[in-house]
């Protein structure tokens, strides 16, 4: 399993074109939304258009790195860690990390655990 | 082979519908579909390559009208006619043939619980030079097997970076039909968006493949 960091630099966004690879392990069986064509056809051609879709606009600044996971390697996004969470701890920081957040389709909110995840 | 299942760069396949509070499987058949699957394995009768392989021979029209599980259980009846478990007339029937030999021994669900965790490693423990390293430019082949391959379309031809090995694995394009392993070398590529798209990508992305050494050649 390789993970990949998001900074405020960079967004990781993780996909599989041809099947529906996904790192079961450490976030179980995805999502039927991770498997579906919409998905695996457009993160590749126009992953800034599928975030936005999610609801996360990145700026044009921001590089954008889409993951196909074509081999037996799996993937996970490290997220970035959000502004003023500079006094939680692991455990804390842990409660905010979704799952949408591990694929690289949302970013982790400061506040509350998002419900779909 | 160049099927629907080669989806990457696609258009018009819909909006995607994220669910809210999704459940791990929407009916019990699913989760019955995913534990057959991952049990049945034992038999090694088959590998992932050929798993993968034979979903991708589900007819295109088909393929993209059925749920995920549904093809992973279409798949699956193939795989057990072919590999010789069942034959047609007994998954017709419902009911084993006369006589008919009991695969050995009897795979026990605790059996099952050691192997599913155990899984099958892929990765090959064997010394095999590899053609690339780091920062070598690479152009992927462009080539259209009418068999198994993890090469999508979207990158054949197209010029990428070797960004690392990551070692050596199985070969899918032979071991998905039982051509044996051809243990070789993977390496993540990285390929600008804009040598994939064209000028309508943003100048600054990139997409990271996982390619055998077969898939490549100096560029």
């Amino acid at each position: 399993m390789l993970v990949v960091e998001n900074t405020p630099q960079v967004h990781n966004l993780v996909v599989c074109t041809l099947c529906s690879c996904y790192p079961w392990p450490v976030l179980g069986l995805p999502p039927v939304w991770y498997k579906s064509a919409p998905y695996r056809s457009r993160a590749v051609i126009d992953p800034r258009g599928v975030l936005r879709e999610f609801g996360l606009e990145l700026p044009q600044e921001t590089e954008v790195r889409v993951w196909d996971s074509t081999a037996e390697l799996r993937y996970l996004v490290l997220p970035e860690r959000p502004a003023g969470t500079e006094h939680l701890n692991e455990e804390q920081l842990a409660a905010l990390v979704t799952r949408d957040a591990m694929v690289g389709v949302a970013r982790v909110s400061p506040s509350q655990k998002d419900a779909s995840a | 082979m160049n099927g629907v299942h080669d989806m990457g760069g696609m258009h018009g396949m819909g909006p995607i519908l994220a669910e809210k509070n999704e459940p791990v499987f929407h009916a019990p058949w699913e989760g019955r579909v995913l534990a057959l699957r991952r049990a049945m394995a034992a038999w090694r009768k088959w590998n992932i390559d050929v798993t993968r392989h034979e979903v991708e021979l589900v007819p295109p029209a088909e393929y993209l009208r059925l749920s995920y599980y549904e093809r992973q259980f279409v798949a699956f009846l193939e795989m057990l006619v072919k590999s010789g478990l069942v034959t047609r007339a007994e998954l017709e029937s419902g009911i084993p043939a006369q006589g008919s030999a009991k695969a050995t021994p009897t795979l026990t669900p605790e059996k099952a619980a050691v192997l599913v965790a155990r899984g099958v490693p892929t990765r090959r423990d064997v010394l095999v030079t590899p053609r690339f390293r780091g920062g070598d430019h690479v152009r992927a082949r462009n080539m259209h097997p009418v068999g198994h391959t993890r090469l999508p379309r979207y990158a054949r031809g197209k010029l990428g970076v070797i960004d690392r090995d990551h070692g050596v694995f199985v070969f899918p394009d032979t071991n998905a039909h039982f051509l044996g392993e051809k243990p070789q070398h993977v390496y993540s590529v990285r390929f600008a968006a804009r040598e994939l798209w064209g000028q309508q990508a943003s100048p600054r992305d990139s997409v990271f493949l996982d390619m055998w050494d077969d898939y490549l050649e100096t560029a």
